[in-house]
């Protein structure tokens, strides 16, 4: 008898794991964000785009206080020059994104005629070189100052990330970005999922684990630690690092694809980039 | 690198020098570890970051002229490649299970 109970609890165990792997992107969404709205009743949805400080009632108010004289205002100075600065054929960023750069709802998006996630970044860069402009370094500096312009002009724009149904290679890639999300990677054994998702919350060290709901809202953002702004890509090959991970190449297909899934994943909340982070 | 580590990471050195032991130079494991790192990158994908350390660690060894630990590097690191592709072939299906229900 108990033979046949563990059979048919371990049966179960299969269909629950293969019911969750075979879901889509919209069922996924809904677990995700069910997930973080149990672990953390008292945060109201909206607020998880506020990163760590959704979580961390003690830290917020030292946060708040940063935001009135926040650390990346220099950086949007800088990155409006540059975003209106006039290319040698004439042409500026203006030209590809409008007078303001309003356009961070627009990223990340599925290119079909491409066949690839493309992120604001991406397109940044594109827009330079298709003008006969070097392209920028994507981590840092100028990169981080142009995107925090745009950023600081999109707020309050709403992620509406999509995953069309019609071309399977948009699926693939943001399978692609959840698989990377889930697995555990580097001599340290760690997932996006063990440390944002399974401890989010929890100390590690002195630092508390900020949530992954809202991980896509507020880039690129000044971290004290780097003293410095610095954007998404950079900080997903921080974190690979941390665990002892090669990272890989900032805008490459990983990490856009990863971006694509995590922005996905916080669907509906506010962008409220830049920002300011330890 | 913490003690728990330290202990794991040896342990592999210790059971991979067993399949090394006492066959070619120093130099040729160098070789061998620096080969499976590549070929292990290759088929996941990606690497650990103290992989190459330890193999420009063992590498640098055997130039001072230290042959013993040189080895003991290059043993160390054919250890990490190797527990690098577990990983890999151990999460190729287990990330399923950490997805919320």
């Amino acid at each position: 008898m108990k033979k046949i109970i563990s059979q048919v609890a371990f049966g179960l165990l299969g269909l629950s794991v293969s019911a969750a792997v075979v879901a889509g992107p919209s069922e996924d969404r809904a677990a995700f964000q069910k997930f973080y709205e149990n672990r953390f009743p008292d945060t109201p949805v909206a607020d998880f785009q506020n990163g760590v400080y959704s979580i961390l009632p003690a830290a917020r108010e030292q946060w708040e206080a940063i935001e009135e004289f926040p650390p990346y205002e220099l950086s949007i100075e800088r990155g409006e020059e540059i975003y209106n600065k006039t290319f040698a054929n004439g042409m500026s960023l203006a030209s590809c994104f409008g007078d303001d750069g309003a356009v961070r709802e627009k990223y990340p998006h599925w290119d079909k005629d491409r066949g690839m996630v493309v992120t604001m970044e991406l397109a940044i860069n594109e827009c330079l070189e298709a003008n006969g402009e070097k392209p920028l370094k994507y981590k840092k500096g100028a990169m981080a100052d142009v995107s925090a312009f745009m950023s600081y002009n999109s707020r309050g724009q709403i992620l509406n990330v999509e995953i069309p149904s019609d071309d399977p290679r948009a699926l693939a890639a943001y399978e692609m970005g959840k698989e990377q999300w889930y697995t555990k990677r580097g001599q340290l054994n760690f997932a996006c999922a063990d440390c944002h998702m399974h401890t989010a919350g929890m100390l590690y060290r002195a630092d508390t684990v900020s949530p992954g709901f809202g991980h896509a809202t507020s880039w690129p953002v000044f971290r004290a630690k780097w003293q410095e702004m610095g954007t998404l890509h950079r900080r997903f090959a921080g974190c690979h690092n941390n665990i002892r991970a090669n990272p890989y190449k900032a805008q490459g297909e990983e990490y856009r694809n990863l971006e694509y899934f995590v922005s996905y994943m916080s669907n509906g909340l506010e962008f409220n980039g830049p920002a300011a982070r330890k | 690198m913490n003690q728990g580590m330290k202990v794991i990471t040896l342990g592999m050195a210790l059971m991979s020098s067993v399949a090394f032991a006492g066959n070619g130079t120093t130099a040729e494991h160098i070789e061998a570890a620096t080969a499976a790192y590549k070929q292990v990158a290759k088929d996941t994908g990606y690497q650990w970051t103290v992989t190459v350390k330890t193999i420009k660690a063992a590498q640098k060894a055997l130039d001072a002229g230290d042959d013993q630990s040189a080895r003991q590097l290059a043993h160390e690191a054919m250890a990490l490649v190797e527990a690098t592709r577990t990983q890999a072939k151990v999460e190729s299906d287990n990330w399923k299970m950490r997805l919320p229900k």
